[in-house]
């Protein structure tokens, strides 16, 4: 087995090695791959901040949500309104999202995390629910424009960014989406990297660990879990904001803002693992990897894939995708991540320095 | 001085009444005991004051009436509390851990660190491992390191000898009495090893249903015939 002192030059080697590879891969897909990839990307950096942002709430301080899909529903009808009707340059609509985002967060988190565990994963379950039926509200329609969503949100007023070239056509704004989705992403994690390391972060993990135990630490439980609650909601809508400016579409029956979204939120972040920094990011890479890779799969397979589901008359894409998670939970209960860094500690072990 | 003064102080879970109206005083610089079966409402007693339960009554400490403070007020006015069961944070790091002991407190808290990790040497040998990974005896030791480090002046210590071998407890009471001899720091503690909290108190609790039935020095308690039958199994 291989040792390394913590800060060695080796140690140093290793870790510029690995951020050289992340930066070639990062600047590699949008300029060699076909659009169909990067667009596949673009929708992998969404939905990893969305994960991230329940990470902070579920991974971290303990509280189940089944409700983010509404915040990511939020942020992706505010850039939709304020582009359509105000004519907003969408840069800005990230900040209103964010805003509006927090404030409705707290207000629901306020009374709903005095209940704990299965009630209130039930109690948000019923704020994903009703989002979409709130969208759809035929008193609302001024605003939302009901069942049929808002389409084309134009994005030819953004900034020009010279090192980007010409963003032009389908190519143009799946290449834009990549990069704006990129900026976003590492603005969310730094975000969460700085709360995770921070004072705040040792409080989250000290409620989720001991609620009563944190409390006689002099953590103000209730407002810790209200405050994070309301960031945690305040980043899902930055993803909404992303996905409507990729897509240009933003619809009640949407797949993210409906309860699906929620459940494939929690998905990424569990497979990744749950209370780590990188986990969403892995969780996020992989589902969408595997969504794409099964949605090829369909009922006139042959081998071995046809005869096992020749039985079923639709496409089995979502059943295998449902198979490979669970086989990937069976042998990583605690996420990919944790997975990696057991096998990574057989291998390979960091000695801190001091010892 | 009177430090902690609790005048009929109740509590309830729910319907049950546990605590019916609890008189207690513990002096600057003491320590006091609270003993008592199983179900007496020694650990009800020791949330009341800290905070963690509804209750009803009057605590005062040092002068504030804090019966109506929550938790996280009444650690800042100087009451640390070790729960019973330890809860130490098993995700967060030995040092983690004495680091949210400080939350409340705003300068720099490296000193007090090097100083538990000097008078618990096992807990500096593995400051960087998580809290979960320790021994029973650790994890109770790193709990009241923990407490500490809000720098209180009462310290409520919910039987810390639970599960522990009485090598570890004695060791844990030798710690405990230098801080209260040396230091000065007035300590509440609900112990079920009668004997051995006896030796270290100067005041005794005795608790039955709910109630303060006897109370006095330790030396009257542990002399007194009936009580030494009762509790003391001798």
């Amino acid at each position: 087995m291989l040792k390394i002192k913590e800060g060695s030059v080796v140690h140093w080697a290793v870790r510029v090695a690995c951020v050289l590879a992340i930066a070639i891969f990062i600047v590699y897909i949008p300029t060699h791959s076909e659009t169909a990839r990067i667009g596949q990307f673009a929708s992998a950096f969404t939905l990893i901040i969305a994960a991230m942002s329940l990470n902070l709430v579920l991974g971290y301080t303990g509280q189940i949500s089944i409700g983010h899909s509404a915040f990511f529903g939020i942020g992706g009808y505010t850039a939709a309104i304020l582009i359509r009707d105000h004519g907003w340059s969408p840069g800005y609509t990230f900040y209103a999202a964010a805003i509006i985002a927090f404030i409705v967060g707290c207000l629901i988190a306020m009374p709903v995390l005095r209940i704990r565990g299965a009630y209130l994963a039930l109690v948000t379950l019923a704020v994903a629910v009703l989002f979409p039926t709130l969208l759809r509200w035929k008193k609302l329609e001024w605003l939302t424009s009901g069942a049929k969503g808002i389409d084309s949100v134009k994005y030819d007023k953004l900034p020009v960014w010279p090192f980007l070239g010409e963003l032009k056509g389908r190519d143009g704004r799946a290449v834009f989406a990549y990069w704006l989705g990129l900026l976003v992403l590492v603005i969310a994690f730094l975000i969460c990297r700085g709360l995770i390391k921070s004072r705040v972060g040792r409080s989250l993990i000290a409620i989720r660990d001991n609620e009563t135990a944190a409390a006689v630490m002099g953590v103000n439980v209730t407002r810790t879990k209200v405050l994070i609650f309301g960031i945690s909601a305040s980043l899902c809508a930055l993803a909404g904001v992303l996905s409507t400016l990729s897509t240009g579409v933003v619809t009640p029956d949407g797949q993210y803002v409906t309860l699906l979204g929620s459940i494939i939120f929690l998905l990424i972040m569990v497979v990744g693992g749950a209370g780590t920094l990188s986990g969403p990011i892995i969780g996020g890479l992989v589902y969408v990897w595997l969504d794409n890779t099964t949605r090829g799969i369909g009922t006139d397979s042959r081998g071995v894939v046809g005869f096992i589901f020749g039985w079923t008359n639709q496409s089995p894409a979502t059943l295998i995708l449902g198979l490979a998670l669970i086989v990937i939970m069976l042998f990583a209960p605690t996420g990919l991540v944790g997975l990696f860094r057991k096998l990574s500690r057989r291998i390979v072990t960091i000695e801190p320095q001091g010892q | 001085m009177s430090l902690l003064q609790t005048t009929g102080l109740r509590a309830s879970y729910g319907q049950v009444d546990v605590l019916l109206g609890i008189d207690i005083e513990v002096n600057q610089g003491e320590m006091v005991v609270i003993l008592g079966a199983n179900g007496a409402g020694k650990t009800t007693t020791m949330r009341a004051v800290s905070g963690t339960i509804p209750r009803s009554g009057s605590i005062v400490f040092d002068g504030h009436e804090i019966v109506t403070q929550n938790a996280e007020s009444i650690v800042r006015l100087g009451i640390a509390h070790v729960p019973q069961g330890r809860g130490t944070f098993s995700d967060l790091t030995v040092e983690e851990n004495l680091r949210i002991g400080a939350y409340i407190r705003k300068d720099s808290v490296e000193s007090d660190i090097e100083r538990w990790f000097e008078t618990f040497p096992r807990l500096g040998e593995r400051k960087s491992q998580k809290a979960g990974s320790l021994s029973g005896g650790e994890q109770q030791m790193l709990a009241i390191a923990r407490a500490l480090m809000s720098r209180p002046r009462l310290l409520l210590c919910d039987e810390p000898s639970l599960g522990l071998a009485p090598l570890v407890t004695q060791e844990l009471f030798g710690v405990l009495k230098s801080l209260n001899q040396q230091e000065g720091l007035s300590v509440l503690l609900v112990e079920q090893n009668a004997n051995l909290a006896l030796k270290i108190a100067n005041k005794v609790y005795l608790l039955e249903t709910g109630q303060v039935v006897a109370s006095g020095d330790a030396e009257s308690i542990a002399g007194d015939e009936r009580i030494r039958r009762a509790y003391l199994g001798g």
